[in-house]
C-alpha cells in the first residue's frame, strides 16, 4: 500500500460535477487530484460509431438493478474521464422556480432549500464558461428574465421543422432549444458540423464535454487526473468530524491511499451513496455522513414519452444534433395534466442513426426479418421523433443499499431498487397520447408510440439537499451535514427531478458548490 | 480550453476492425472478413455457433453473413470494460459469456420441445413463428433468460453487423457523415 502526498482536494470521479469543482480548486491554487474510475479518454478515442461509442459507458458489474422499472444504469452513466457527460445529449434546459417549492405549492414531496434566483446566476455563467446556443429571450416566456446566450440558436431541419405546425394546433409553444453546443465558433472550439454523432462524444469541441472545457481548465490550472483509479473508502478520522482521504486501487489493483485536507464526491448518483454506505466506522455506524439514514434514499430518474411518425417526405432525419432543435416548457406546471401530477419537458428534431438503443431499428422494436428490413428503408428517408420528459417525485422506497456481494476489490455490490408511481404512469400516458396528437396534426402519414416499460432516463437523487440532517445529506452547496469538509457533487444532490435534463443543473449546482467551497476553504478545510 | 481541428480527426481514423487471431497473429478483421476467412472461434461452441447464426439471420436478413456469430465470439472473449455489444448497456452482468450460453441454449431446449428439432434445423416460416413467440414471451415452459430479452439483445447484435456499419449506411442510401471514421466498414 502507498500513501500520497497530502494535497488540497480529493475528487472523485472526472466527470461533469468533479471537473467543474477542478477547474475552480485549482484555479485558487490548490493542489488537486482526480480520481477516476476509467480511461483518460481524449477526443481522438471518440470514433463515430455506435458500437464504438458503447466503450464510454460503464460495465453493469457493481449494481444490482431491481423494482419494477430497473435504472438503465449501463445506458445512462459513463466509464472514464468525462464521465456521462461524454456521451450526453447537450440539452441544457434549466429547472424553472416551480421546482424548487413543490411542498409549498402543491403539498407533495420537499421544497429545495434553496430557490431559482439562487441558481439561475450560475446557469448564466456555466452559459459564458461553457458555450450555450439558445434564445434565452423566447424562453422567457415560462422563467424570470436572465442573460442572453453567449450563441445564437443551433441551425434546424426539417426532421425538427415539420413539427412545428403540429404543436402550434395543440398550443404547444416551441422555442429554439437551448444546447451546450457551438453554432458558432466559442472560445476557440469550432461550431457545430450537424453529423449527429454527439451521443458517442464529440471528439472536434463543438460540444461542451468535459474535456473541453472545465476539466481542460482544471488541467491546464495544475490538477492531476489518475485514470483506472477505483475508489472504494472515503477515510475519516477518529472523532467523525473530519474526512482525511480516499483509498483506492490503480490500475495494477494495488491498493493506495490518498490523503486530503477535502474530499469532494462526484462519481454520479450511484457510486456516490455506494461509497458514503461502505466508508461506515464507528462514529458513522450507518455510513459516512448517514446520521439522517437518508444516503441512497430518493433515488429519482425522468421518463420519456416518445412519439414516432414517418412523414411523406425526405426529413434529413441523419442531420443534426442527437440534441434537440426545439424545446418547450408548455406542460412544465405541475398539473398541467389532468389527474397527472409532475412537469413534461417537450423537445423535437434529432438525428438518428441506424442502430443502438435510439437507432431507427429500435423505433419498432416488434420488428425483425424482411418486415424491418422494409421498415428500415422506409424510416431511413421520412421518420422523425418528438420526446417529452417527465418527471418523477422523490420515494423513499427508491434507493440504493448494499448487499453481501462484493466486487474485484472487496468492496460490497450494491442494489439499486426502482419503481415508479401511478403519478409517473398517468403522466408518460398523457404525453404519449398528447404526442400522437401533435403528430397526427403535423401531417404525418404513420404514427405511433414508444410503449411497452416505461424507460429511465438519467439519474438523481440518493444525496439530497435539505434544511438539515433531519431532511436530507447535504446543505444546498453540496457540503454534507455532519462533515464539513466533505462535499457531494452530481445530480445525487437534486431535492426533486423536475423534467429537464439535468446537465445544465449539474453545471450551475456545481459551480455554485466549488465556489462556496473556495470562497470557506480555511473555515471548511483548515 | 483546447484549439481542435476537425481536419486532424477526419484523417486519424483507428481502432475500427477487431483484433482476431489467424494462424497464430493477432490481425484485425471486420466479423465479416472473419466469418468469410473461417477463423477460428474463441469461446462459443460449434452448436451454439449455429444457433446463433441461424438466430441472428431469422432476426435481421443477412446477419449471417455480416459476421454476427464471430461479433459476438470476439466480444464475449475481451474484458467487459473492452466489450462492444448492446449487452454491456441494456445491463447484462458480465461476463457476457454467461448470458450468451444461457440464452442460446434456451432457444434449443424450447425449439426441440416444441418443434423436436434444434432450431437451425427449422424451416424458415417455422423459425419466423418461434421467434415472434419467443419475444412475446409466449413459449410454453421456457427456461432461462426471459425470451423477450433474449430477442431483445440477439436481435441488438444482429442489427448491429447489418445496419451499424458504414456498410449499412450505405445500403440504406444514409450518409454515415464520420468525424473520425471507423477502419474499414465499421
Amino acid at each position: 500500500m502507498a500513501t500520497h502526498e497530502k494535497v488540497d482536494v480529493v475528487i472523485v470521479g472526472a466527470g461533469a460535477s468533479g471537473s467543474v469543482f477542478a477547474a475552480v480548486m485549482a484555479g485558487q491554487g490548490k493542489k488537486v487530484v482526480i480520481l477516476e474510475q476509467g480511461p483518460d479518454w481524449q477526443p481522438t478515442d471518440l470514433i463515430s460509431s455506435d458500437i464504438w461509442g458503447r466503450r464510454v459507458k460503464p460495465v453493469a458489474g457493481p449494481f444490482l438493478l431491481e423494482g419494477k422499472h430497473p435504472v438503465s444504469y449501463g445506458n445512462q452513466g459513463g466509464w472514464g474521464v468525462g464521465g456521462a457527460a461524454l456521451h450526453y445529449f447537450a440539452n441544457f434546459p434549466r429547472l424553472l422556480p416551480n421546482d424548487f417549492r413543490i411542498k409549498s405549492e402543491h403539498n407533495r414531496a420537499h421544497d429545495w432549500p434553496i430557490g431559482y434566483q439562487d441558481v439561475a446566476p450560475y446557469y448564466d455563467k456555466v452559459a459564458r464558461d461553457v458555450g450555450v446556443s439558445g434564445d434565452a429571450k423566447a424562453e422567457e416566456i415560462w422563467r424570470p428574465a436572465g442573460d442572453p446566450y453567449p450563441m445564437p440558436p443551433m441551425k434546424t431541419f426539417r426532421n425538427g421543422d415539420i413539427w412545428l405546425k403540429g404543436f402550434e394546433a395543440n398550443g404547444i409553444r416551441m422555442v429554439p432549444a437551448a444546447v451546450g453546443m457551438n453554432s458558432v465558433a466559442f472560445k476557440g472550439r469550432p461550431p457545430c458540423i450537424y453529423d449527429g454523432w454527439c451521443h458517442v462524444g464529440c471528439p472536434i469541441g463543438a460540444l461542451a464535454n468535459p474535456l473541453v472545457t472545465y476539466l481542460g481548465d482544471a488541467r491546464k490550472a495544475g490538477a492531476e487526473v489518475r485514470p483506472f483509479a477505483t475508489v472504494t473508502r472515503v477515510l475519516s478520522n477518529d472523532a467523525g468530524d473530519r474526512v482525511t482521504g480516499v483509498e483506492y486501487y490503480d490500475r495494477a489493483g494495488e491498493r493506495q491511499v490518498q490523503e486530503a485536507s477535502a474530499v469532494v464526491l462526484a462519481a454520479w448518483a450511484a457510486q456516490n451513496p455506494r461509497l458514503m454506505l461502505n466508508s461506515a466506522t464507528a462514529r458513522h455506524a450507518k455510513g459516512l455522513a448517514n446520521a439522517s439514514g437518508l444516503v441512497g434514499k430518493y433515488l429519482m430518474t425522468h421518463f420519456a414519452s416518445g412519439t414516432f411518425a414517418i412523414f411523406d417526405e425526405d426529413v434529413d432525419n441523419h442531420m443534426g444534433t442527437t440534441g434537440a432543435q426545439w424545446m418547450s416548457y408548455e406542460r412544465y406546471g405541475k398539473t398541467s395534466h389532468k389527474d397527472a401530477f409532475g412537469s413534461t419537458f417537450i423537445v423535437a428534431g434529432f438525428a438518428l442513426k441506424t442502430n443502438d438503443l435510439g437507432g431507427i431499428a429500435n423505433a419498432r422494436l416488434d420488428l425483425f426479418g424482411p418486415a424491418l428490413d422494409a421498415f428500415m428503408k422506409r424510416a431511413a428517408r421520412g421518420m422523425t421523433r418528438i420526446t417529452a420528459f417527465g418527471e418523477e417525485l422523490p420515494n423513499i422506497d427508491n434507493r440504493i443499499e448494499l448487499t453481501s456481494d462484493k466486487d474485484a476489490f472487496g468492496m460490497p455490490l450494491a442494489r439499486m431498487i426502482h419503481t415508479y408511481d401511478k403519478d409517473v404512469e398517468a403522466v408518460w400516458n398523457a404525453n404519449i397520447e398528447e404526442g400522437v396528437k401533435v403528430a397526427k396534426a403535423a401531417g404525418a402519414k404513420e404514427v405511433w408510440s414508444a410503449r411497452g416499460v416505461i424507460p429511465t432516463i438519467h439519474l438523481m437523487g440518493g444525496t439530497i439537499m435539505g434544511t438539515g440532517a433531519a431532511n436530507s445529506v447535504v446543505n444546498s452547496y453540496g457540503q454534507t451535514h455532519e462533515i464539513p469538509n466533505l462535499y457531494v457533487a452530481g445530480p445525487g444532490i437534486f431535492a426533486t427531478a423536475g423534467a429537464s435534463n439535468p446537465t445544465y443543473t449539474i453545471f450551475a449546482l456545481s459551480l455554485r458548490g466549488a465556489e462556496h467551497l473556495a470562497a470557506n476553504w480555511k473555515t471548511v478545510a483548515g | 480550453m483546447h484549439t481542435i481541428e476537425r481536419r486532424r480527426f477526419m484523417h486519424g481514423a483507428a481502432l475500427g476492425a477487431l483484433a482476431f487471431t489467424v494462424g497464430g497473429v493477432e490481425t484485425l478483421l471486420t466479423p465479416r472478413e472473419a466469418r468469410a476467412q473461417a477463423v477460428p472461434l474463441r469461446t462459443l461452441r460449434p452448436e451454439e455457433a449455429e444457433t446463433l447464426e441461424a438466430l441472428g439471420e431469422t432476426l435481421v436478413p443477412g446477419a449471417r453473413q455480416a459476421g454476427i456469430v464471430h461479433f459476438v465470439d470476439q466480444q464475449i472473449s475481451v474484458k467487459p470494460e473492452e466489450a462492444l455489444l448492446e449487452a454491456r448497456i441494456l445491463n447484462v452482468r458480465p461476463p457476457y459469456v454467461n448470458f450468451y450460453r444461457a440464452a442460446l441454449a434456451a432457444v434449443e431446449r424450447a425449439s426441440t420441445a416444441v418443434n423436436g428439432k434444434r432450431f437451425a434445423q427449422l424451416d424458415a416460416a417455422s423459425q419466423h413463428d418461434f421467434v415472434d413467440r419467443m419475444r412475446q414471451n409466449k413459449i410454453d415452459g421456457w427456461q432461462g433468460p426471459a425470451g423477450s430479452f433474449v430477442y431483445l439483445v440477439t436481435r441488438s447484435d444482429a442489427v448491429d453487423v447489418v445496419y451499424g456499419t458504414t456498410e449499412g449506411y450505405a445500403r440504406l442510401e444514409i450518409p454515415y457523415m464520420a468525424h473520425i471514421e471507423p477502419k474499414t466498414r465499421w
